[in-house]
């Protein structure tokens, strides 16, 4: 990872007048590697974070160009939280960001959330992902009872829920009712590009 | 009830790197290695990290298979206790923190968009917390020896046979609330960096290291935080 190459070539891209789009879809098919060497133990979580940071730039430099011609399109909109009785935030801040670089709008609604919560916000923004993280073994029950939350509310036929954290395991999956699970950020990613359709 | 504020904890560079899921020998980034540096030296400058303990040694009274009951009607539940510590005659109870000066900045990272720095800084604020338990690990051995006794290595509620609900019971067994840490509705500490453990203490204790508690941990497979033997090993030998 070059940042301050990478940085060079987009700001001499966009001085040769080339397409800012093209550039942001390069940007994000580098992204796309970053994840697949993630996901093959070459990169950690650091890397990752520090792609997502370089991502994050190039958008900033791209995006003044992009307000005459067009404008860069949210792939989707995630609601998520960590579910009631847990506090960790760490796993579900990198998740948040690494979705935001990857160009979803995320309504990211912190820790120890109760279950009614996720369901206003689903009702209020209309995000078709849910994303529930939990650390701990009693979060199961937290997820779970959330998604019965969103069942009841009569939402779950137009919702894709992901769990994830660090225990999180298939069994936790059926328990909980969601889903899937994402065992890193990245798998959380690609679950949401999936059911977006822009995967 | 003895509270002991300012102690001294260790920053190795390569304790640091394993919290940060960088442990082994993977290749590190000069950019990810220098803002570890970096990040390490204003914990130091800008005091991020305010470690306390409260510790309390209690003598046991009572032994069975599913408690321990202590002097003073105290009794802690669960079967861990009496399987890892059958010989003990004396249990330390103790909870320690690093503050919540760490967390806040991690958290003001997060919000300012930089989140490298945040998750390093966190991983940083995890290293400070093995630390101190080390040291309280030695505090309390110290203790045990100027006794003629022994101090076990310590276990946390949250393993199996020690079921998290018995933080309730530790923190009210020590001056919890004098090192600011409390617990959540469902038993979490805050601060977040906090560690609650218990010693067992007698004329023979068992001792065990970090790396064998990892390799008897279900997340063993993926844990990117795990201490292997063979490098707690090499590391051990390095040290000497």
């Amino acid at each position: 990872m070059k940042e301050k190459e990478a940085l060079k070539i987009v700001e001499d891209r966009l001085n040769a007048g080339k397409e800012p789009l093209k550039i942001l879809d390069d940007a994000q098919r580098a992204m796309e590697i970053v994840g697949q060497r993630f996901a093959d133990s070459q990169y950690f979580i650091p890397d990752l974070v520090y792609s997502g940071e370089i991502l994050k730039e190039i958008t900033d430099m791209v995006k003044p160009k992009l307000a005459k011609a067009a404008e860069v399109k949210r792939v989707g909109k995630v609601v998520i939280g960590t579910v009631a009785g847990d506090i960790h935030d760490i796993g579900k801040d990198i998740v948040v960001f690494m979705l935001d670089v990857n160009g979803f709008e995320v309504y990211d609604l912190g820790v120890d959330v109760p279950a009614q919560k996720f369901v206003d916000k689903i009702k209020e923004s209309g995000a078709p992902i849910v994303g529930l993280s939990g650390f701990l073994a009693l979060a199961y029950d937290s997820m779970k009872q959330t998604v019965e939350a969103i069942k009841d509310a009569g939402l779950r036929n137009k919702v894709k829920v992901m769990i994830g954290g660090g225990q999180i395991t298939e069994e936790v999956k059926k328990y909980t009712g969601a889903d899937a699970y994402g065992k890193d950020a990245m798998v959380g990613v690609s679950l949401a590009k999936k059911w977006s359709g822009a995967g | 009830m003895p509270v002991i504020l300012d102690i001294p904890l260790s920053l190795k560079t390569g304790e640091v790197l394993r919290r940060e899921g960088l442990g082994g020998n993977f290749k590190i980034r000069p950019r990810i290695k220098n803002l570890i540096l970096e990040l390490l030296a204003s914990v130091k400058q800008v005091h991020l990290l305010e470690p306390a303990v409260a510790y309390e040694i209690q003598s046991i009274t009572e032994m069975s298979r599913e408690q321990v009951s202590l002097e003073g009607n105290s009794v802690v539940h669960g079967s861990l206790l009496p399987s890892t510590f059958p010989e003990a005659k004396e249990l330390a109870i103790a909870v320690g923190t690093i503050g919540p000066r760490l967390e806040k900045q991690v958290a003001e990272y997060f919000d300012r968009d930089e989140p490298l720095r945040g998750i390093l800084l966190d991983g940083i604020g995890s290293a400070a917390v093995d630390s101190l338990t080390q040291e309280v690990c030695r505090l309390i051995t110290a203790e045990a020896s100027s006794r003629g006794y022994q101090a076990s290595s310590p276990v946390n509620p949250g393993m199996p046979g020690l079921p998290i609900t018995e933080q309730w019971r530790l923190l009210e067994m020590v001056p919890a609330r004098e090192i600011g840490v409390s617990l959540t509705s469902s038993g979490e500490m805050i601060p977040r960096k906090s560690i609650s453990m218990i010693i067992g203490i007698g004329p023979k204790m068992k001792t065990w290291t970090r790396a064998e508690v990892c390799a008897r941990c279900s997340l063993k497979n993926n844990c990117p935080y795990r201490v292997k033997i063979k490098a707690y090993r090499q590391h051990q030998k390095q040290q000497k």
